[in-house]
């Protein structure tokens, strides 16, 4: 078998890429927030994206680098469920597609997730939110870090850490120039290059290898990826679902862009997001089906895409595949960055610490708030700790369980604070044991059923009767004053 | 139980379809937005 141990784009080409698209992001994010003068306009770009931004920017966070990178990964490990069940991810922007239709006609003013958890169960429940949402967001912007550092220095040679350092500065400028308004503008180009790079990277795999050849030389070498009744796969497929489910329902990146969507056009922009993305970790984790046929020994299972494109397609594919995973870090990565700092900014500097803010100082603490976070997310990032796929799972027990109590909350006025927390708290820590002893492919899968079962008995046990009507939290009943 | 290489095919297929259909849509509806004047 070749080993393929030297980069196929070398470090100047590589540095030569990264500055152009610095240059082009940190411009538009500049350009773009330079209009952004209200708080709204930095935190919610105005509360008035339309469908074709609106759908891009839904598709483009969901396609993150562990969709380009974990999804061969897992067409490796797990075979055809691998990526059918990674593909399963899209259910959740689906699912939540009518969710955002109620969120805004029951909380029109909100600005995060938090608000809802708070208006709806209370303090504590929501400060347990709070903390399982701030869990999440950190996992996935390691998670991100950590792919960043990986491909540059799989595709290019550059140190882990100096690629990863870099895409952290490049993400946290222009997000902080521009507020979600730079944010959305970026993912709309950034859907476009990774759409058209997968394609080209698809078919030009297919043209090279083909079916039939990948096909028996899969069979030969591993028959399992084949097979569709490969028992853990298949218990990744529902735990991908779930896990996919937990992560949209709960975290501020979505919720933010519910508030940030024109009314009327958030469901249908998720459910199109939806619709265009289940087919992304097919068409970018098949590729990973050639191993056998390139004859590739891959020593990490989270660089088998980057090293199957390289192999492939020489200096051509490198860039490609570069652009590809750097556009996909880049939309996730500053989706991450605004949808987390303002869940510090709102629930925990203005909810907790200074309830009287004026949106000037909001706005101010807001990019400290973004800065410090890329300066932490670094720091955790340094040393490679674990691989991306096991890092991403790790955090699926968390965001599971938050899946009942918000569906339940939204729609249900039976759902009561008491059950919301015990769900969650018990989800979590039940889906921790499941990922410590059974495996990574159950954590969201365990977490998702024990926060079920508790919402569901009790709603039974005590009943509450929720007015809708306290979600409709006016804005100077948050600042203390009106807003502008 | 083992896939053949026409599924195999057949899935990618379909979603490379999909994929490629994506982003003339989306450019379409940017079109449609931006002479509205509804981008944002």
């Amino acid at each position: 078998m070749n080993n393929v141990h030297s980069a196929v784009l070398d470090a100047s080409t590589g540095w030569i890429i990264l500055t152009i698209f610095s240059v082009i992001w940190i411009f538009l994010g500049w350009f773009w927030g330079r209009k952004a003068k209200k708080l709204d306009d930095f935190m919610l770009a105005g509360r008035n994206v339309g469908m074709a931004l609106g759908t891009a920017t839904a598709m483009a966070t969901w396609v993150t680098s562990n969709t380009t990178l974990v999804a061969p990964q897992f067409a490796l490990q797990l075979g055809i469920w691998g990526m059918l069940g990674y593909s399963l991810g899209a259910v959740g922007l689906i699912l939540f597609a009518p969710l955002v239709r109620r969120i805004r006609s029951l909380v029109p003013h909100g600005y995060t997730s938090g608000d809802f958890i708070r208006l709806r169960y209370g303090v504590w429940t929501w400060r347990l939110f709070l903390l399982i949402s701030m869990c999440y967001a950190i996992g996935w912007l390691i998670s991100m870090g950590m792919a960043g550092g990986v491909l540059i220095h799989a595709l290019t040679g550059i140190d882990y850490q100096y690629g990863m350092t870099v895409i952290l500065i490049i993400c946290v400028t222009y997000t902080l120039l521009g507020g979600l308004r730079a944010v959305i503008g970026t993912d709309f180009i950034q859907t476009i290059l990774i759409l058209i790079g997968i394609i080209i990277l698809a078919v030009l795999t297919i043209s090279e290898i083909g079916f039939e050849k990948m096909h028996k030389d899969v069979l030969a070498e591993s028959p399992e990826l084949l097979n569709l009744l490969m028992p853990a796969a298949i218990m990744f497929l529902f735990n991908n679902l779930l896990f996919g489910i937990g992560e949209i329902f709960h975290s501020n990146v979505w919720w933010s862009r519910a508030f940030a969507f024109r009314e009327g056009v958030g469901s249908k922009a998720y459910l199109f997001a939806g619709i265009i993305w289940a087919p992304i970790p097919i068409v970018a984790g098949f590729i990973a089906l050639s191993v056998s046929s390139l004859d590739l020994n891959v020593p990490a299972a989270d660089m088998v895409g980057p090293m199957v494109a390289a192999k492939l397609l020489g200096f051509t594919g490198a860039v490609i595949v570069f652009v590809v995973v750097f556009s996909s870090l880049a939309s996730s990565l500053d989706s991450l960055l605004a949808a987390t700092s303002d869940l510090i900014l709102q629930d925990i500097y203005r909810g907790h610490i200074n309830p009287k803010a004026t949106d000037e100082q909001l706005r101010r603490i807001a990019k400290i708030i973004i800065v410090l976070l890329g300066i932490v997310t670094w720091l955790i990032c340094l040393p490679r700790i674990a691989t991306l796929g096991s890092l991403l799972q790790y955090l699926g027990a968390f965001v599971a369980s938050t899946i009942w109590p918000i569906a339940a909350g939204l729609y249900l006025k039976k759902a009561n604070a008491t059950g919301a927390f015990l769900a969650m708290l018990l989800g979590t820590f039940s889906g921790i044991w499941a990922f410590f002893s059974i495996g990574f492919y159950v954590a969201a899968l365990v977490s998702a059923v024990v926060s079920m079962s508790v919402v569901l008995i009790s709603m039974w046990l005590r009943p509450d009767n929720f007015e809708w009507s306290k979600l409709n939290e006016q804005p100077e009943q948050l600042t203390g004053e009106k807003s502008s | 139980m083992i896939v053949s290489s026409g599924f195999l095919s057949i899935m990618v297929m379909m979603a490379l379809t999909v994929t490629i259909i994506a982003p003339i849509v989306l450019i379409i509806l940017w079109i449609k937005d931006w002479i509205k004047g509804q981008l944002w």
